[in-house]
Parts: structure tokens; sequence; C-alpha cells
């Protein structure tokens, strides 16, 4: 009897494993069959058809390429410039990982040696080298008659970088060098063949001047049409669409009233914010910038001066992204360089938050190398950083024209912390956000009530009278919808968020809406 | 006095300006003195950084290619710092700066040129093929290096040299952006031309540029044929006059040459031939009917040829038709030729079938030792009233009201 069943069992078992080692067969014949029938087509062998990812894009100017050799056609210009450029990024990419991949796709072989020896010696020493370069000013110094060879030179190639060793930061340094490369179109990628570093000629930048009409700053004093201005502002949002101002419900009859009833108040300023992912990243949608300019012109002409904070849940810092905010920003703030109603560019909200997570170096080194970038492309905005404390204020004071920081702690203590901060600066200082939310309810008993949110007003808009103090309240409205990107997904902090207005969600005047603009 | 004075202003104006420099001097070198003098390294040499320091800080360098840190080497208050040799072979500027606890405090830079021992001369040239005439051109582009693979340079002397049909010619050159080149222009008449460079001694590798005939001009074409009968049998044989470019060169073989022909109809006929030492023969078979062609030849969108007629002729007048088998059976031959010989096997002909003046059908057979048959099968023609129409070597007939 066992002895039939452990033969049952092993005849069992012996179809199984057969029909396991059938099937494992079947799959790896498949596997091979499938192997040759796909791949490498003449395109994707010729490299003739490779997609222009946007991961790297520093400024690149030509500046001549007028050459002995023949005239340049367009689409081939275009071919040198992006593969000049990714031969950075992969190099970069290697110096910040020591790992070569990609170097052979834009270095010849030759050229990729002195590369290795690099990232070898890098590895040896336990280095690495997060960098990138923000500009390129190139010029074509000879095409060959075949197609095959260019020289060009790129001068004063602007590059930030940081050293670390075993991950901790040496030091970080900005160079302008010179370049002159050799390259050569080989399997289709314009390969460096020669790349040396040249004794850069330092050439007169001219510093864009300042057009007239624009605010300016004196000391501590804001100057609009070269009177002296007191920002009394709001941060707003339309009640209907918080954090999604320019999407598909832009209704610009909605904000055409809110700045009626900001104008009512005697405001004099808002802030608007600008989404990096919301406006196409490096690739500005256009739509986008003409609702912000149906905006900025309905705020002219109300004469509201508007903040706009830039790069809104903008989070990355990291040195190789930088280029790609770069873009982002100059689409942005050439389009609005003129534009009157515009009071200062907010280059972030509070990154000081993002110092744990994403790294004070990095943070810091992006939020400097960004106000360059936004003064260098528009030289007539103010610009700020908003902090989210006090303490961080003077943070960059010497780079921004106005500091502005945002206040939500005790307010007994203010007073004492703004004269302190007064005394160190000698700039206007903002008190670009400060609020109390009114979310007293049945699950909340013992949160603020809209009454205590009146008195908080009531008491702060005597200390900004007393200290002629440039302020925006947190904010306009009540929402009704926080999205989770602002203060995450607990419904404790949404509902605490939805209540920081003066106005209710019914569109009723709260308690402190008196005091607003008082 | 007044000497006096000017002497005091004087004094002052140096201690004014000393005071100044040394400031300078002072800002820029407190904590540290680079001892090195030389600023400008060949590429073979080895690079010792000395500077006057007990600290131990570190020598971070920005070459061609990237970065380096360089720890030194401290002996009696001096820190030495040798630059690795991937750093020290490349040509190009190596900015310095000595840090210590994250701060900068000294700041320089060094040139590295191409070194002098060695030339190695990389050459392209293209495009590789041209053609006769003033007009077209190749460039040889050539970038010298050093043992180290870097760039000479500018201004460096060279030679391009090339050879066409027995002249050797000798340029002179000048390396600028890393490169020499020259442009080589063709001759009037087709060849190979070899073209090399030389740095000095050292020279690069022989090319060959292949200097093809330009573009063919206008030719003649005549033609043979056996006679000038419409046989569909014997061959027409094109032949054009040698083609020749511009510059009297031969035109390349292969060239590919079309005659065409308009027929009496205003039909076109086309054939193709190609060219050896300029000549390109094109055959065509003789038309089964008598025609009237004329032909022109051309070397398609660059040259062409006059036009000349041919005449074909009836191989006869008379086509034999024999109905049998309640006319059912339709026999039409023999076939018969100009000589009255039988016609080669193939001769197309055409029988049209039409009842009540409708054409119901056309048959085509081909002739086989001089005759053609017809069979109507019952099946397909039903009894009655047709009418025939029959074609053959440019003959119609035509038979009404047959009954079958």
């Amino acid at each position: 009897m066992s002895m039939k069943k452990s033969k049952r069992t092993y005849r069992f078992i012996l179809l199984i494993v057969f029909a396991l080692v059938n099937a494992l067969m079947l799959f790896g014949i498949g596997q091979i069959f499938s192997y040759f029938n796909t791949g490498a087509d003449r395109s994707s062998i010729l490299h003739t058809n490779l997609p222009d990812a946007k991961v790297y894009l520093p400024k690149v100017t030509w500046e001549d390429t007028i050459n002995p050799g023949r005239p340049i056609e367009k689409t081939t210009l275009a071919r040198i410039t992006s593969h000049y450029l990714q031969s950075w990024y992969v190099k970069q990419v290697a110096y910040a990982t020591n790992d070569p991949f990609g170097i052979e796709d834009f270095y010849t072989k030759s050229a990729r040696v002195n590369l290795i020896n690099h990232i070898e010696e890098q590895q040896q020493k336990n280095i690495r080298v997060a960098s990138t370069s923000l500009q390129h000013n190139l010029s074509l110094d000879f095409y060959s008659l075949d197609g095959q060879m260019a020289v060009i030179s790129d001068r004063n190639a602007s590059q930030y970088q940081q050293i670390y060793k075993e991950d901790t930061l040496l030091f970080e340094t900005k160079i302008n060098p010179s370049y002159k490369a050799v390259l050569l179109l080989e399997d289709g990628f314009w390969k460096i063949r020669h790349l040396v570093k040249e004794v850069p000629q330092e050439l007169a930048t001219q510093d864009k001047l300042k057009e007239s009409g624009f605010a300016e700053v004196k000391g501590q004093q804001l100057l609009v049409d070269n009177t002296p201005f007191i920002m009394r502002g709001i941060n707003y949002y339309p009640q209907e669409t918080p954090w999604d101002m320019f999407g598909d419900h832009f209704d610009l009859n909605v904000i055409e009233k809110d700045f009626k009833i900001i104008k009512n108040k005697g405001l004099n300023t808002i802030r608007i914010f600008v989404g990096y992912e919301d406006f196409g990243k490096a690739e500005v949608d256009p739509r986008k910038l003409k609702k912000l300019k149906e905006v900025l012109d309905q705020a002219e002409l109300m004469h509201l001066k508007v903040i706009v904070t830039l790069f809104d849940f903008y989070g990355n810092y990291e040195v190789l992204d930088w280029t790609l905010t770069h873009r982002h920003s100059e689409q942005i703030i050439t389009s609005f360089k003129s534009h009157p109603a515009i009071l200062a560019w907010d280059i972030k909200n509070e990154p000081n938050l993002d110092f744990k997570s994403r790294g004070k170096t990095n943070v810091m080194a992006w939020l400097k190398e960004m106000i360059l970038q936004v003064k260098k492309y528009d030289p007539n905005h103010l610009v700020t950083i908003g902090w989210s404390t006090i303490e961080s204020a003077t943070l960059l004071s010497s780079e921004v024209d106005l500091v502005s920081f945002h206040y939500y702690e005790d307010l007994a203590f203010f007073e004492e912390k703004y004269v302190k901060l007064k005394s160190e600066i000698d700039k206007p200082i903002v008190l670009q956000e400060f609020g109390i939310s009114s979310n007293k309810g049945i699950w909340n008993p013992f949160a603020p009530s809209e009454a205590t949110q009146a008195r908080y007003h009531s008491s702060f808009s005597k200390m900004i009278n007393t200290h002629e103090i440039h302020s925006m309240p947190w904010t306009l409205y009540d929402f009704t919808q926080v999205p989770s990107e602002v203060v995450g997904s607990l419904p404790w902090r949404k509902q605490k968020q939805k209540h920081f207005g003066f106005i209710d969600k019914k569109g009723n005047p709260k308690k402190a809406f008196t005091f607003l603009g008082l | 006095m007044k000497l006096y004075n000017k002497h005091i202003v004087i004094v002052l104006l140096l201690w004014v300006i000393s005071s100044f420099f040394m400031r300078l001097v002072a800002q820029t070198e407190s904590k540290v003195l680079l001892l090195t003098q030389q600023k400008v390294f060949e590429a073979r040499e080895q690079i010792t950084l000395e500077f006057q320091t007990s600290e131990n800080a570190l020598l971070y360098c920005h070459s061609s290619y990237g970065n380096a840190l360089v720890y030194p080497n401290l002996e009696l208050g001096k820190g030495f710092y040798c630059l690795p040799e991937f750093l020290s072979e490349k040509k190009g500027s190596i900015d310095f700066d000595l840090i210590a606890q994250g701060e900068k405090w000294y700041s320089g830079s060094i040139q590295i040129i191409n070194s002098t021992q060695e030339t190695i001369l990389e050459s392209y040239i293209g495009p590789p093929s041209i053609s006769a005439g003033t007009h077209d051109f190749t460039m040889m582009t050539v970038i010298p290096t050093d043992e180290y693979d870097n760039p000479l340079a500018d201004g460096t002397k060279a030679t391009i040299k090339h050879h066409f049909l027995e002249t050797i010619t000798n340029e002179s050159v000048e390396t600028k952006d890393f490169i020499f080149w020259k442009t080589i222009f063709s001759r009037e008449s087709s060849g190979r031309l070899l073209v090399s460079a030389n740095i000095n001694e050292i020279s690069s590798k022989e090319f060959s540029i292949e200097v093809f005939p330009a573009q063919p001009t206008n030719f003649t074409i005549d033609y043979t044929r056996k006679h000038h009968y419409a046989d569909g049998n014997q061959i027409t044989t094109f032949t054009t006059s040698v083609i020749n470019d511009a510059y009297g060169n031969i035109i390349s073989d292969g060239t590919l040459v079309e005659v065409v022909i308009k027929n009496a109809k205003g039909g076109i006929l086309k054939a193709q031939g190609s060219t050896i030492k300029g000549i390109a023969n094109i055959e065509v078979l003789h038309p089964d009917a008598p025609e009237i062609w004329e032909a022109s030849a051309y070397v398609s969108g660059m040259a062409t040829s006059n036009a000349i007629t041919l005449e074909y002729h009836s191989i006869t007048d008379q086509l034999s038709v024999v109905f049998s088998k309640q006319n059912r059976k339709i026999t039409v031959g023999p076939l018969k030729s100009f000589m009255k010989q039988l016609v080669p096997d193939g001769v197309v002909v055409k029988l049209h079938i039409l009842k009540n003046g409708v054409l119901l059908d056309t048959e085509v057979a081909t002739s086989n030792k001089g005759m053609v048959t017809f069979v109507l099968h019952k099946g397909f023609y039903e009894s009655g009233t047709y009418s025939f129409q029959l074609e053959a070597l440019g003959i119609i007939k035509t038979y009404s009201n047959i009954e079958l």
C-alpha cells in the first residue's frame, strides 16, 4: 500500500518536474526569440533619432558662428550644442557619482582617458564633486567641409562646484573658465576630442541698467514713485482655487472682485504664488504666463503692487537640477521684467523649511545663484526671500533687496524680535506672512475662535502701525479645500489651514475683517 | 625750500602707494606665500608647487577636464604640492586654490603648454571624392598633438602636400585653434589626388581623393539594326557618341543613359544602358507592326542627345484566315515574313469578338510555327451571329455576320 502510494507520489513529482522543465525551456526559447526580434533598428544604431531629454539646460548663447571652414547648418549647430551640453552633463554626473556611465558617448577614446583618470583619482581619495555649468558663451572657430569636425570656444563658462570628501562638504566654489574644444562626429554623436582650458579673457560684463519708474530701496526705506511706501498687503488666493490660482478654474472676474475688496480695505499690495510644476518647470507654459499677465494687469489697473513668489512647491535644489530652474525663472522673469505692477520677486516661499531634508548648503547655494539669475534677467524689480521664521531672516540679507519673514509664533515676543532684527539689517523688512487660524469647533474646542483671531489682528495692527512695518497677513479667505502638498494630508492640519482668512467660507466678513488694513 | 617741499610730497606719495600695495599683498597672501615662481610649465615637466605654510592645507586644482585635490608634504615650514601626472601632462591653465578650514587662503593659476618633444599628426580628409573642374574641392584637416595628446600651440608651421598627375604642390600653413587645414581644389582633368601633411620631419598618413569627371555634356546618338522590318524579333541598338564632361574628360563608367522613344501613336517607350568608356549601347526589340519611332537619349537631368527617326516596315500584307467546325475554330496562318519565310514564334495575334456591335472579349495568342488557332467553346459563346476582328503584324481583318 505504502509502496504504491510512494510510487504515485514519485510519479506525480516527476510529472510536475517534467512540466516545469518544459515550461522553463519554452520560456527560455521565447526570451531568445524575442531578444533577436527586438532592438537595433537603423535610427538607433546611427543615433539619428535620439530625443533631447530636458535634464540639463544651462544658458547657451552662440556669439559667433562665422568660421573659415564652411557655413554651418542650423540643424548641425543645434546638434553640436546639444551634444556639447550633454558632454558636460555626463561629465558632471560622472564626477558626482564616480561612475563613468555615458562618458563613452560624448568623449572620443583618447579624450575619455582623461576623465577616467580624474574619476579614478576621486575614487581613490574618496572625493566627489557635485557641479553644474550655468552658462556657455559659444563661438564656432572651425567647421570642416565634410561636416565631421568642429572647433568651438566656450568663453567664461560659468560653473558651480561642491567638493565633498567622504560625504562632508570641503568647500564650494564658482568659477568662470574659458575652454576650447575640438569635436568629432562619431557614430552620430559630436564627441569631445580635445578640451583645453584657456586663460579666461575678462570681458567687461555690462550690467543691465535699471529702468526708471520701479520700486527702489534706500537704506531701510522702500520707495515707490520716489516716495516712501509702506506695504500694507495681503497674501492672496482666490477662495475657490487656493494653491491653484492659474489652473483650469482661473476666473479673472473673481480676481477683479477680490482686488476690489482688497483695495476698499485700503491695502496696497498682494502676494501671489507661481508654482514651479504648475507653470511647466523648465518649459514654461505660455497659457500660464498669459493668466499671470492678466492678474498683474488687473492689479496695475487697481493700483495694487504685487509680490510674486516663485518656485512654489519646488524642492529639489540638487546642483544638477539648477539649470532647469534657471530656465524656468528666465522665461517668467523676462516676460515681466518691465511690468509696473510687480514690486518684488520672492524667490521661494519658506526655503529654510527644506534645510533639513535637502541640505542647507544646497538650498542656500541655489538661492544665492537664483538671486543672481533673477537680477540678470530683470534689473528693475526688487528681490526677496520669504523666510518662515524671524530668526532666519538674516540669511542672505546682503543679497536680497527686501528682507522678508513670516511670523506665526507667540504674539508677545514679536515686537522685541522685530526691533532686534531691524537694528541688525539696513534694508526694508517685510512681515510677509502672519495670522492665526480660527478653527474652533466641535472637534477642536480649544482652538482660537473668530473673536480670538480678531483680537490677534487688532493687537498686530497696533504694532504694525507703531513701527510702520511692511506687512501682509495670511490670508484673505477661509478655504474649503486645501491640497495635501501644502500642509500634508493629516485632517487636523488641513482643517487649521482652512481658517486663516478674514472672510469666511460663505463670503461673509469675519470679526477680524475690521482690523484688515487698519 | 621749494625743493624740500617737493621731496616731502614725493616721499609721502611713495609711502601712500607702497602702503596701498602692502595692503593688497596682505589681503591675498596673509596666511601663505607661493614660493614657486614658474608660471608656465611644459607638459612633460613634473610640477611641484611650493608654499610657505605650515598648515596642512589642501590644494584644489581645476584643470581642463576636471578637478583634483592635492595634499602637501610638509617640511620645515614649507608645503610641497606635487601635482599628479594626469594634471601636469595636460595642456591648459590650471587654477588652484589653497583650502583650509573651508576657506580659500591662496588663489593662483599656472599654465601648461604642450611638450615639444614629439609630434603626432591626426589627419582627416573629406569629402573623399570630388568632381573635375575648378569649383569643387576637398579639405584636409590635421590635429597635431604632442606625445601626451595635447594639441600644439597656435602658429606651429606645417606643410600640406598634394600630388596630382605628376605635379606635386607644397603649401605652408600654420596651426590655429588646435588644427591646420587646407582646401584643395580639383583641376580640369579627372584622376587621383594624393594628399599628406608634415610638421618638420613628422608625416601624416597618405590620403587619396578621387577626382571624378564633371557632369556630362550633350552628345549624339545613332542606331544600327539588321533590317528595317517590324518583325518583333530583331534588335535595334542605339549607340551614343563618347560622352564627355565640360573639360573633355570621359564621363565615369556606369553613367546611366536613357533612350526615350516616341512611337507613331504618341506612346513613350524607354530603355536604359550604362556607359563604358563614355559610350552607352542600348538595345530595343523591333516592333511587331509598322512603326515610326522618334528617339532621343538623356543622362537624366544633365545632358541630352539629338533626336533621330526610325521607320519600321510591315513584313507582310497578307493574313490568311480559315473558319472551321461551325466557325468555332479560327485558324490564322501560316504567317509569312518578308522573304516568305515563316515568322519566328511568338508573333502576337489578337481576336476581338463582338456581338451586336458590342465587344465581348479579346483573345490573345502567340504564333507557333507560323500558326495561331482560336477555339470558341459553346460554353462561353452561345450560338448566334458574331463579328470578329483579327489583328496581327499591323494588319486588321474584319469578319461580320458569322454564325456560330
